[in-house]
């Protein structure tokens, strides 16, 4: 049985501009230890996504279908069982450790609370227990460093601090929101390194929400690629890089700058990402989409299996997407970079 | 930390020696004095009270015996208007009454006002909201001397149930209207920026964070969202409880509770020099250290604040 089991999930908010459709129809499921990346650029729903899970959307956010946890029904759930799960069974590491510490209490404090809680553990013992995850995530001199206050970390150790919070109970799923997003590209690697290998000792299923292709590639199994809060394109990981399906897994792999290329010119996806107060009527990328046909605009593409474990939602043929065989007006139009980006 | 408080204590004795130059200068250039009444005196009369209280002297001399009677004697010299009471006296009987008082309303306010603003903030946009900021309102548009003559109105004048004006350590019914009264107004700034400070915090990443965790709503509210959502609350609370304390005219005028704004009001009406001077001393020593206080709370508070 999968772990998690993700069916029509939708998230919208009700704001004073209309109803805004964060996430659209998303059907998902993850097997015990499994790691899925999801990727899309800011604004294409995968933190909303996340949040749902959890139970965590912001007061105006309605969450419908349906979300099962090892089973259960997790979506919409009372807050009684879903802080029985929270931490327990799923934990979330979120994207700026800087603000996710609650920065008036002692580090020990904030990890101890989570064993007392959960796992009626005694104060002493569960700080015991923290300084060792501490050590697991590799702070130096743990227990001298429980006592300090989060902002007598550096950014990095806070992320180290944050993952080994959300491992305190042995969880069964991580769901990292953008762990790396707010640090350097040294650390960043550190920190993706260290999920790995713990990932590897705890045996734990992980969600990778990031719009870093590099780190989903080095780090995760399936992908699945958001856009205007729905699933466009999911598979595994190497043969959706190799050849991607969609036009738009094509437009985000094209846009990351290479080092080995000629250096002066950023490619773009042009356009902007959709209005989702108002989402258009047919595919949602129709407007910025180099291959985009009659039909496009007009009626919504589903997911759809195409290739062993592969599946996309797109009505321009495989070949011509896989061969780059264009309609007339052509190309990805270029931006020199230092321009607007 | 300590040193911090030592140096912020010997900053507060030049600031006061200044306050009190200052006020001295100010009340001196003011027209009038306190013999100076509707029914001239005779030119003799006067000449012998202004030697008799020294202000004939020289504004510096002045100044410079008012100065050594506190430092030397701690004597606030004698009141110009009521012959046989010093400032000392004076101050000593009316100051209890308004401490009293003024302690009580501003626990009340302080109670009632977190609680308001705590609840609003927690059902953002539900009745309890819509409630709390409602009463909030009703308490900020009535200010004490409206409040005051309506409470006399309704538990004096309809019910008879409390006393309708004067003092009594030992009956706190004599207490209830003046706390109640001084209170209001407080009370309600006390909840919007409790409720405002309260509804940031909430939304914070760090909240968020202690959800995830599984952590039990009032468990969240407690234990992460109310200290940091008192620290503006806080910087509020240390001149509030400084004016509480060292009372206010409007109370002291409708329920004739002997305290010290009266005899404030009264001694600038009187040009009263000395009652004056030992008010604005103790007012000015007061909120330095409350300052004080409030700069202590939030090192306790804030670990990132370091002196």
């Amino acid at each position: 049985m999968a772990l998690l089991d993700i069916t029509d999930l939708n998230v919208s908010f009700q704001t004073n501009d209309g109803t805004v459709h964060a996430v659209n129809d998303v059907n998902l499921s993850l097997e015990p230890g499994e790691t899925l990346g999801m990727v899309g650029e800011s604004g294409s729903g995968k933190s909303q996504f996340s949040f749902a899970i959890m139970g965590l959307l912001a007061r105006n956010g309605r969450a419908t279908g349906s979300v099962r946890f090892d089973g259960q029904e997790i979506l919409n759930a009372p807050l009684k069982t879903l802080n029985r799960i929270r931490a327990e069974k799923i934990a979330m590491i979120f994207q700026d450790p800087m603000t996710s510490l609650n920065p008036y209490m002692r580090v020990s404090d904030q990890m101890a609370e989570v064993l007392t809680l959960h796992k009626g553990m005694s104060k002493r013992d569960a700080v015991t227990e923290s300084i060792r995850m501490l050590d697991a995530v590799h702070i130096p001199d743990a227990r001298g460093r429980v006592r300090l206050y989060p902002h007598e970390f550096s950014g990095g150790m806070r992320q180290r601090v944050m993952i080994a919070m959300a491992l305190l109970c042995r969880p069964q799923l991580l769901i990292a929101d953008e762990p790396t997003t707010a640090l350097d590209v040294t650390v960043q690697a550190q920190i993706m390194t260290l999920l790995a290998e713990l990932q590897r000792d705890f045996g734990m299923a992980m969600i990778l929400i990031t719009h870093d292709l590099g780190v989903v590639a080095s780090s995760c199994k399936q992908v699945a690629v958001m856009y205007g809060g729905r699933i466009r394109e999911t598979g595994p990981v190497g043969p959706l890089f190799a050849s991607p399906a969609h036009p738009y897994t094509q437009g985000l792999l094209h846009a990351i700058p290479r080092i080995d290329h000629d250096g002066d010119e950023l490619a773009v996806i042009p356009g902007a990402p959709p209005n989702m107060t108002r989402p258009p009527a047919g595919c949602a990328f129709e407007p910025r989409c180099p291959y985009a046909r009659e039909e496009c605009a007009n009626s919504r593409p589903v997911l759809e299996p195409f290739a062993d474990a592969r599946s996309r939602a797109c009505f321009v043929p495989l070949d011509d997407v896989l061969q780059h065989r264009l309609p007339p007006p052509p190309a990805p139009q270029h931006v020199t970079q230092g321009g607007q980006a | 930390m300590f040193a911090y408080v030592m140096r912020r204590l010997a900053v507060a004795i030049p600031t006061l020696l200044l306050l009190i130059i200052i006020s001295y200068i100010l009340m001196h250039f003011a027209p009038g004095g306190p013999f100076s009444k509707d029914r001239e005196v005779p030119a003799a009369v006067l000449a012998n009270l202004n030697a008799k209280y020294g202000l004939d002297d020289p504004l510096w001399k002045q100044i410079w015996d008012y100065l050594y009677g506190i430092v030397v004697h701690f004597d606030f010299g004698p009141s110009f208007v009521y012959p046989d009471l010093t400032v000392n006296q004076l101050i000593a009987k009316g100051f209890p009454v308004t401490l009293t008082y003024g302690i009580l309303s501003f626990l009340l306010a302080v109670l009632v006002g977190v609680m308001l603003g705590v609840t609003a903030a927690i059902w953002h946009n539900s009745w309890l909201d819509y409630l709390a900021v409602g009463i909030s309102i009703g308490a900020q548009v009535l200010p004490n001397f409206v409040m005051a003559p309506i409470l006399l109105l309704i538990f004096t004048l309809w019910y008879r149930l409390l006393p309708g004006g004067g003092w009594s350590f030992s009956d706190p019914t004599f207490w209830i209207m003046p706390i109640i009264a001084l209170a209001t107004s407080y009370m309600a700034s006390i909840t919007r920026i409790t409720r405002s400070s309260m509804l940031e915090v909430l939304g914070s990443n760090h909240i968020r964070t202690a959800r995830a965790k599984g952590m039990p709503e009032r468990r969240v509210i407690l234990r992460h969202a109310l200290k940091p959502a008192m620290l503006p609350v806080i910087s509020y609370l240390g001149p509030v409880f400084v004016s509480m304390i060292t009372g206010s005219v409007v109370i002291d005028m409708f329920f004739s509770t002997g305290g010290i704004g009266k005899s404030f009001v009264d001694s600038a009406l009187n040009r009263d020099y000395a009652v004056m001077m030992g008010v604005t001393i103790l007012l000015g020593t007061l909120t330095i250290l409350f300052n004080l206080l409030v700069d202590i709370l939030y090192v306790w508070i804030d670990p990132k604040i370091r002196y």
